[in-house]
């Protein structure tokens, strides 16, 4: 095979991975969005505030040092060495369940039957705020995040396609991080246990039934209000999920937030219901994104990256409104 | 007695259909304005014409533009932080073609410039509506963003790749530039605001106003009875784009004085201005003033006051700042959806039965 | 400029004489997917007349309508509106060439007042440019109050002064129903489509709807297609009648003829008398 092929599949590869981190945030908007109607622009944040509470219980900070410091003039920034990693994932979880129910108890339950757009606004608020308050928290500098996966290239796969490539040719092997690999594998887990979550058990049947219609599943005795509180939860679940692979990847610091403006246009690729939508979609503009940025940003100098995604969604829309999956619309009066 | 209608009868049409049908209300306004344009230009100094007044008509300008869009015609715009830096490299462009044009020309064409490309980008609205058009704006964001860090022609090839704005004068005095004095700037921004408040309040009165709001309430009935979506849609793209970009050449030329795109235009810009339009009120022309008068004058505010008073660090106050400002448009939303606009509306409702309850 | 809420007044007259033919429907067909909404049908709306459009739920009556404004584009058939043959048009091209509507379920603009609501009804009559409008000069000003004017005449004839300026979502509903009308009616149509008007009024409500669409009718000369459930309704203000079923004609004729129509009586009416 020549170099550029190689290169080709790498990037290829490479795209992928980054798309299984986009599918992982789309997949929490998707959850909130099918159960409760609500396009949830705070899940980026959510993952953000997950992790940050991760590295600060692991670490053992000492949370609101900061504003303590300053206003009695301590100087106070651990409380001990730390948790280990495991009991700071399910103290993590925890914090989430606890976020979920505060989000119902001060803000959903008073925007019952709001459009949707005040909806969007409210949860595009909620993100200010939890930005704010995690970094309130746990202060906004860049964290390391480990949790023990592995990191760094594969010398086994580098070796592997070096023996691809066309003899003599210059030729040095793929680089794909480990790390990549095991967020792949981890939001395949996912995807499974969730699915077999929402079509296999009790609750699961009655998430179905509200994503499907608020007032019928209101009437034959669901709880709105508990199926939200679950819902928020599971997709605080996710943001964690996202919240690690990110973090251990880059460290845990404010663009983690940002990967919700990506995870838009893989919505609208995929559909704002669909959970393979979100995958399939995650994985398109991962994939397109890499290749645009390796092919077309030599040409016009780069950074190609941070618009790719949204002019991708912009010409799609143009030609299929209802995105991948979602039904044709016939307009009533 | 200061705010009562009683006795205040209109008896033409064209009296009924003024900005101000209450007497009173006139007055106040007119008497605001009398003390804007008299009396602030001899009291206004450094700090309060680059933190306070110049930030505050620059944001009403925005807020504006993007009530026209969002509040008036029903469409979700994430583009601003995009649309303003179109209006301030236009602004920069054409002071550095033109030397001796007049500044207020300058300013207006920019704003053309932007309502242009806002058009562009306002095309895909005929086939998307909602968060879908909303995701769409994004790519007008990033992309011009974008182009303005890649293109050097933009800057002018300049070596820091931001472009700075030169000396420019109106009737021999400055308006940009290091030098300009602040009454000079304020009075060259709160000119421009102030015509362009009025042009937009007669727009929103008007049929085509009335076409954008149909468009926003119900857009196939609105089709139905006459309204072609295209003309309306495009045109609240383009007025909405134009206040935008005038308010990104002022927001260069006369306040920051130099920029850089990714810092000064970023998609924060977009989300400061949507929440100015949400806690003001959508729809609503002194909503829009409302809104940026909030967010504008809070943060200074918050900062005096746990900065100089408290003597806080700096990003301490920042984290408490966007905390409070997520959690204010929260319970705005919750608490009342149609923004300070309306909280106004029910003051003049009480004060028009006061003393009385009911 | 326009004096009096005449319709058709403001627009060019159409040399039509009262009694003939205002819009022909052709052999019209359509379907959504593989569903058949209406199978080709046919029929005529006369100049000045009242034409009710009756039938059971489902029979594709305000497919029909939506057909004749252009929001539907049928597969088959066309439609001639004063002499103009058209088979597909965008409605706001409908619109001007003087169709007006009332939708069955209430479309009216819920953030703006009854006042604004009834003036975007007469959206295709008003011509001032953009430039005029923004400095609210000469032109667009006059024309902005000349058709104020108008709009208060019909504010007058509905007799609904008091919620001028008021929201109309803050209105009850049978007034937002009036208000609706005024937005057709502010139009000038040559053809008013007027979808279940009356669908949930009391019969209050009702007598003061029909008194209104019978003024219309008879005061303006304005044509009328009309959809209602109220049989009693129908039969009183109709001059012709034509039942829809299943998509499908199957009467055509004066209220008397379809009353006494075999197979009208057995699709529909039938289930009524039994």
């Amino acid at each position: 095979m020549s170099p550029d092929f190689l290169n080709f599949i790498e990037t290829v590869l490479n795209g992928l991975m980054t798309g299984v981190m986009y599918a992982l945030v789309a997949l929490g908007f998707v959850l909130i969005f099918k159960a409760s109607g609500i396009f949830n622009f705070a899940q980026g944040v959510m993952a953000l505030f997950a992790a940050l509470t991760l590295v600060g219980l692991q670490t053992g900070q000492m949370p609101f040092s900061h504003l303590i410091n300053a206003t009695f003039g301590t100087d106070i920034h651990h409380w001990g060495p730390g948790l280990p990693t495991i009991l700071a994932i399910l103290m993590t979880m925890a914090v989430m369940i606890v976020l979920a129910f505060t989000i119902e108890k001060v803000v959903l339950k008073h925007l019952v039957n709001q459009e949707p757009i005040i909806l969007f606004m409210a949860t595009i608020g909620l993100a200010y705020f939890l930005e704010g308050f995690g970094d309130l928290m746990w202060g906004a500098d860049v964290k390391p995040l480990d949790v023990g996966l592995p990191t760094g290239g594969s010398f086994w796969l580098e070796d592997v396609t070096t023996s691809w490539a066309t003899a003599g040719s210059e030729y040095y092997g793929m680089y794909i991080d480990t790390l990549d690999v095991s967020a792949a594998i981890i939001a395949i887990i996912l995807v499974i246990a969730l699915t077999i979550f929402s079509q296999y058990t009790a609750t699961g049947r009655a998430l179905r039934a509200v994503a499907d219609d608020h007032q019928a599943a209101l009437s034959v005795g669901i709880s709105l209000r508990s199926i939200w509180v679950i819902v928020w939860s599971i997709s605080g679940f996710v943001a964690l999920v996202a919240g690690i692979m990110w973090g251990a990847k880059s460290g845990v610091q404010f663009s983690l937030s940002l990967i919700a403006l990506k995870a838009l246009p893989v919505l609208i690729l995929g559909g704002f219901t669909s959970i393979p939508g979100a995958i399939v979609g995650g994985l398109i503009i991962g994939v397109g994104e890499k290749l645009a940025e390796a092919y077309i940003g030599p040409l016009v100098g780069g950074a190609v990256e941070n618009w790719f995604a949204y002019m991708v969604a912009l010409a799609f829309l143009l030609f299929r409104p209802q995105g991948l999956y979602g039904e044709k619309i016939i307009e009533r009066i | 007695m200061l705010y009562r209608e009683t006795g205040d009868f209109s008896s033409t049409y064209a009296a009924d259909q003024q900005t101000f049908p209450i007497r009173s209300e006139r007055y106040l306004f007119w008497t605001a304005m009398a003390f804007a344009f008299l009396v602030v230009p001899f009291l206004v100094n450094d700090y309060w014409e680059k933190s306070v007044l110049v930030p505050l008509l620059v944001w009403s300008m925005a807020a504006l533009g993007l009530n026209i869009l969002t509040g008036y015609c029903g469409q979700v715009s994430l583009g601003t932080g995009g649309f303003m830096a179109v209006g301030a490299y236009a602004c920069y462009k054409l002071m550095t073609a033109f030397p001796e044009m007049n500044m207020f020309i300058v300013v207006v064409l920019s704003g053309g410039v932007t309502a242009f490309v806002g058009m562009l980008f306002g095309l895909p609205s005929l086939r998307i509506k909602g968060f879908y058009l909303a995701v769409a704006t994004l790519a007008a964001q990033f992309f011009l963003v974008w182009i303005f860090n890649k293109v050097p022609w933009f800057y002018n090839n300049s070596a820091s790749g931001q472009i700075t704005a030169p000396e420019r004068t109106i009737f021999g005095v400055a308006v940009t530039g290091a030098s300009a004095p602040p009454w000079a700037t304020y009075l060259f921004c709160l000119t421009l605001v102030f015509v362009f408040a009025w042009v937009a309040r007669n727009l929103t009165r008007g049929q085509l106003g009335r076409s954008w709001m149909a468009i926003r309430d119900m857009d196939i009935a609105a089709e139905i009875i006459g309204v072609q979506p295209l003309k309306a849609k495009i045109s609240a793209f383009a007025v909405s784009s134009f206040y935008i970009g005038v308010a990104g050449a002022l927001y260069f030329s006369v306040w920051l004085g130099a920029a850089e795109p990714t810092e000064a235009f970023g998609i924060d810009k977009s989300f400061l201005v949507l929440f100015m339009v949400i806690i003001g009120g959508l729809g609503s022309i002194l909503g829009s003033f409302l809104g940026a008068a909030f967010l504008t004058l809070m943060p200074v505010l918050l900062k005096n006051v746990m900065v100089g008073g408290m003597s806080w660090p700096t990003d301490l106050a920042a984290h408490i700042e966007i905390m409070l400002v997520g959690g204010l448009i929260v319970f705005f939303l919750i608490v009342e959806p149609h923004g300070l606009a309306q909280l106004w509306r029910l003051l003049k409702e009480k004060l028009r039965l006061w003393p009385f309850p009911y | 400029m326009n004096q009096h809420i005449n319709p058709g007044s403001m627009r060019a007259d159409d040399g039509i004489e009262k009694g003939g033919m205002l819009l022909h429907v052709d052999n019209i067909s359509l379907s959504f997917g593989g569903v058949k909404a209406i199978s080709d049908i046919s029929f005529d709306i006369k100049k000045g007349e009242v034409r009710a459009i009756i039938g059971p739920n489902g029979a594709g009556k305000t497919s029909m309508l939506n057909v004749i404004n252009g929001f539907y584009h049928p597969q088959e058939g066309t439609i001639t509106f004063r002499g103009e043959k058209r088979r597909r048009m965008r409605p706001h091209r409908a619109a001007k060439q003087g169709i007006a509507r009332t939708f069955q379920n209430i479309a009216l603009f819920k953030g703006m007042s009854t006042l604004d609501n009834i003036m975007t009804g007469r959206m295709t009559l008003m011509h001032s440019n953009i430039l005029a409008q923004a400095l609210w000069v000469g032109p667009a000003r006059n024309e902005e109050l000349a058709h104020r004017e108008a709009v208060e005449r019909i504010i007058d004839f509905l007799e609904i002064e008091h919620i001028r300026k008021t929201p109309v979502g803050r209105l009850p509903y049978g007034l937002q129903k009036r208000v609706e009308l005024g937005r057709a009616l502010a139009a000038d149509p040559a053809l008013l489509l007027l979808d279940e008007p009356m669908a949930g009024m009391n019969l209050e409500e009702k007598e003061d709807m029909s008194r209104f669409v019978m003024d219309v009718n008879q005061q303006f000369g304005t044509t009328i297609a009309l959809i209602e459930h109220d049989m009693g309704v129908v039969m009183d203000l109709s001059d012709r009648v034509v039942v829809l079923d299943y998509g499908q004609k199957i009467g055509d004729g004066t209220p008397d003829e379809v009353r006494n129509n075999q197979k009208v009586i057995d699709a529909y009416l039938g289930v009524a008398h039994d």
